[in-house]
């Protein structure tokens, strides 16, 4: 028997466990606030691909965040007196996480522009970095001044100021990509033959990958000055950072992390082997497996029941609810599931000042993105049941609820099955969307090593296998309960 | 038992039944006959409110049932029905079929309503088949087990709507086998069907209908014997 109560109740119960949820969990986050309670803690968002400014390291098996800019974040909390919480989140999310509260502060090597000063308010400058072209080493020679790079194809991340700067090369043809390893990738695969970089970044590349150089070409005016950004009006934490910058500048400090930095970036040597290399990052994928199955799961199961929840309301016969029913569905397998995600994150907390964790939003986009597909295929499903099965079921004394329930919904399910495991299988590549945000699952930690190590290929083919087995254990899952479930088609 | 005043029912603008007045008492077998499209199965439908109603009024042991605030639920765990397709449920073995609706809404436990399913199903000759799933069953068999489930609830009535009309011709008797021992045992009973001999054999009254309307009733000597309508006598003259 289909047992719907035990379900729900279930449902509820993971529900509340996940309300209870420490608001910062699963929030890629490397230091987080341990400290008395009661103590001041400020939230630093940086995009940690960008080293020797801020990246991650592996210490003791452990993805750490470090650099410059971490150095500076921790004097500046110490200065404040409070403890500090970093949080890696994408470049170009940066500012939409500071508009929406969830972060105090970017410190991420971001340049004051006129366009971002009209929605953030920045501190003094902390650094101001050169721009240089980095290029294939065999091309090396072939850009000695900017207009040798006339019409060429470049490579940036993008929401950067390199972005700008290339798009003021005349003719150039700009691709943008989110991650600076997705920008050398870019590179070394021929897809792009030069990239503007930050110095510091392009000789970290130089020095960790092998047939990278960079060109004599300098892009004019490139000096990008750097300083930490603020929510709009919060000049109260400005002045505050700027004290501590103000002493930074003095002690001349800043040059010296940078250095500092650059050495830590150095050592990681990644296995030339595929097994070996998966092996001394298994700490990485395990622990995005992690939460790639908690939020398929859920996905999977809130979808589920919001799913049949809306095939209910459709076939209601009231016709407001059957209208909203119809109105959920297309709105959400009309829409991109990305938009949808940083509309939950990013629009609701802006515009309702309601803040979910990054893991509660990846849930709920999931669950509500895949129960609009679930809600067709359960409506396809309860309307290919006989309609005599619900006669019968009523003329034995069943209230409709009841009738549905135990007589209607399980043949529904069962006949829709295939079509159900075929939206699990999705859901579980679908949540690969949630990286995005900084929820650390497979596919933020296989960028994460693709950082680390400076490797293209290698950490992408591992992420992809993994998401190979899981989906394929869940079709096997799947094709065990079908032949439980068809136990009364057998003659 | 029940009283029919003045029924009718439309589906959108074709109207199927046009005022019938019918009264079933206690213990009565009434077998309705008449040719497809005449309203018969319809009118039984009504009975139970699987049709709701356009017009008239339906009294079940004395309530009008077809009062919008009467809690039909309740109404048809004492009215059983057994349908031309069987309507079995498929993800349940046969022992399920029968004690489900006892169990979930009389609250009737497991042990108990096994054993009743169980002298019920030894009463039709299908004992051993219990755990078996609708779909290994024959048509007959399967028929057999709904007439079961709709008796396991205890009825103090029982609806037929063409209960051998799908069936193998060899398959037929055996339906109707059943059916003519529940009569025998005193239950009330309300069958339409195209099996003439077995209505003239079994029925107490016949009711012939035609149109929407009651043409004509009575015993079935009188209806099939002598009947007095041209309609009733074409109908048999084809049938017969």
């Amino acid at each position: 028997m289909f047992r719907l109560k035990k379900i729900t109740l279930t449902m509820l119960s993971l529900l509340m466990l996940l309300l209870a949820i420490h608001p910062g969990y699963g929030m890629a986050s490397a230091e987080s606030a341990s400290g008395a309670d009661g103590q001041k803690t400020i939230t630093v968002g940086l995009s940690a691909d960008f080293a020797p400014y801020e990246f991650r390291i592996t210490v003791d098996g452990k993805s750490k965040i470090v650099g410059s800019d971490v150095m500076i974040a921790q004097q500046i909390a110490a200065d404040m007196g409070a403890q500090l919480k970093i949080e890696d989140i994408a470049f170009d999310s940066l500012i939409p996480a500071l508009q929406s509260g969830r972060i105090d502060m970017i410190i991420s090597g971001m340049t004051p522009t006129d366009e971002r000063r009209q929605n953030v308010d920045f501190s003094d400058l902390y650094y101001t970095s050169r721009q240089v072209i980095l290029t294939r080493a065999e091309d090396a020679d072939k850009y000695k001044t900017m207009a040798d790079l006339d019409g060429e194809t470049i490579g940036v991340q993008s929401g950067s100021i390199q972005e700008e700067i290339a798009k003021g090369i005349p003719n150039a043809q700009v691709t943008s990509v989110k991650s600076i390893s997705d920008v050398v990738s870019q590179l070394t695969s021929g897809r792009v033959n030069a990239a503007v970089f930050e110095g510091p970044v392009a000789e970290a590349q130089v020095k960790n990958r092998k047939g990278l150089a960079i060109a004599d070409a300098v892009p004019e005016d490139s000096d990008t000055p750097m300083a930490i950004a603020v929510a709009k009006g919060n000049t109260a934490l400005v002045a505050e950072i700027n004290k501590t910058l103000a002493r930074l500048n003095a002690e001349k400090a800043v040059d010296g992390y940078i250095q500092q930095a650059n050495e830590m970036n150095s050592g990681e040597v990644a296995p030339s082997n595929i097994f070996q290399f998966f092996w001394k990052y298994r700490g990485y994928y395990a622990d995005g497996v992690k939460y790639t199955l908690l939020l398929s799961a859920l996905g999977v199961l809130f979808g589920f029941l919001i799913g049949l929840l809306i095939a209910l309301l459709r076939l209601s016969g009231v016709k407001v609810l059957k209208w909203l029913a119809v109105a959920y569905t297309e709105v959400l397998r009309g829409t991109p599931m990305l938009v949808q995600l940083l509309i939950i994150h990013y629009g609701i907390a802006t515009a309702f000042d309601i803040k979910f964790t990054v893991l509660q939003s990846g849930i709920i986009t999931l669950s509500i993105n895949s129960s609009a597909y679930l809600a067709e295929i359960f409506r396809a499903g309860i309307q290919g049941v006989d309609k005599g099965q619900m006669e019968a079921a009523r003329s034995l004394g069943m209230p409709r609820g009841m009738a549905m329930r135990t007589i209607v919904i399980p043949q529904a399910i069962k006949s829709v099955l295939p079509a159900i495991g075929n939206e699990f299988v999705v859901i579980i590549k679908e949540s690969s969307i949630v990286s995005f945000i900084g929820v650390a699952d497979l596919m933020f930690q296989a960028n994460a090593v693709r950082t680390l190590t400076y490797s293209g290929l290698y950490p992408l083919v591992i992420a992809a296998g993994i998401y190979l087995i899981m989906t394929l254990i869940l079709s096997k899952l799947l094709n065990v309960f079908e032949r439980r479930l068809s136990a009364g088609d057998n003659r | 038992m029940i009283t029919v005043k003045n029924l009718q029912k439309s589906f959108g603008k074709n109207q199927v039944l046009r005022g019938i007045d019918a009264e079933i008492q206690q213990g009565e077998v009434v077998v309705v006959i008449g040719p497809s499209g005449s309203g018969k199965s319809t009118f039984l439908r009504c009975l139970n409110r699987l049709e709701d109603v356009t017009g008239g009024e339906i009294l079940f042991e004395g309530q009008p049932i077809t009062d919008k605030k009467h809690n039909i639920d309740k109404t048809r765990e004492k009215m059983g029905m057994v349908f031309q397709q069987f309507n079995l449920f498929p993800h349940k073995t046969v022992l399920e079929n029968i004690t489900l609706a006892p169990i979930k809404l009389q609250g009737v436990s497991k042990a108990e309503a096994d054993k009743r399913a169980e002298m019920l199903l030894q009463s039709v000759g299908l004992a051993d088949k219990k755990k078996a799933y609708p779909a290994q069953l024959s048509g007959g068999q399967k028929q057999r087990i709904a007439i079961v489930r709709a008796l396991a609830m205890q009825p103090h009535v029982m609806l037929f709507d063409e209960p051998t009309s799908a069936l193998d011709p060899e398959m037929v008797g055996e339906v109707l086998d059943v059916m003519k021992k529940l009569a025998e045992d005193g239950m009330t009973m309300v069958i339409v069907t195209h099996e003439m001999g077995f209505a003239r054999e079994v029925g107490d009254r016949i009711i012939f209908m035609d149109g929407g309307v009651i043409v004509e009733e009575g015993t079935p000597d009188e209806v099939f014997g002598a009947p007095k309508h041209a309609r009733t006598q074409d109908f048999l003259g084809k049938v017969l």
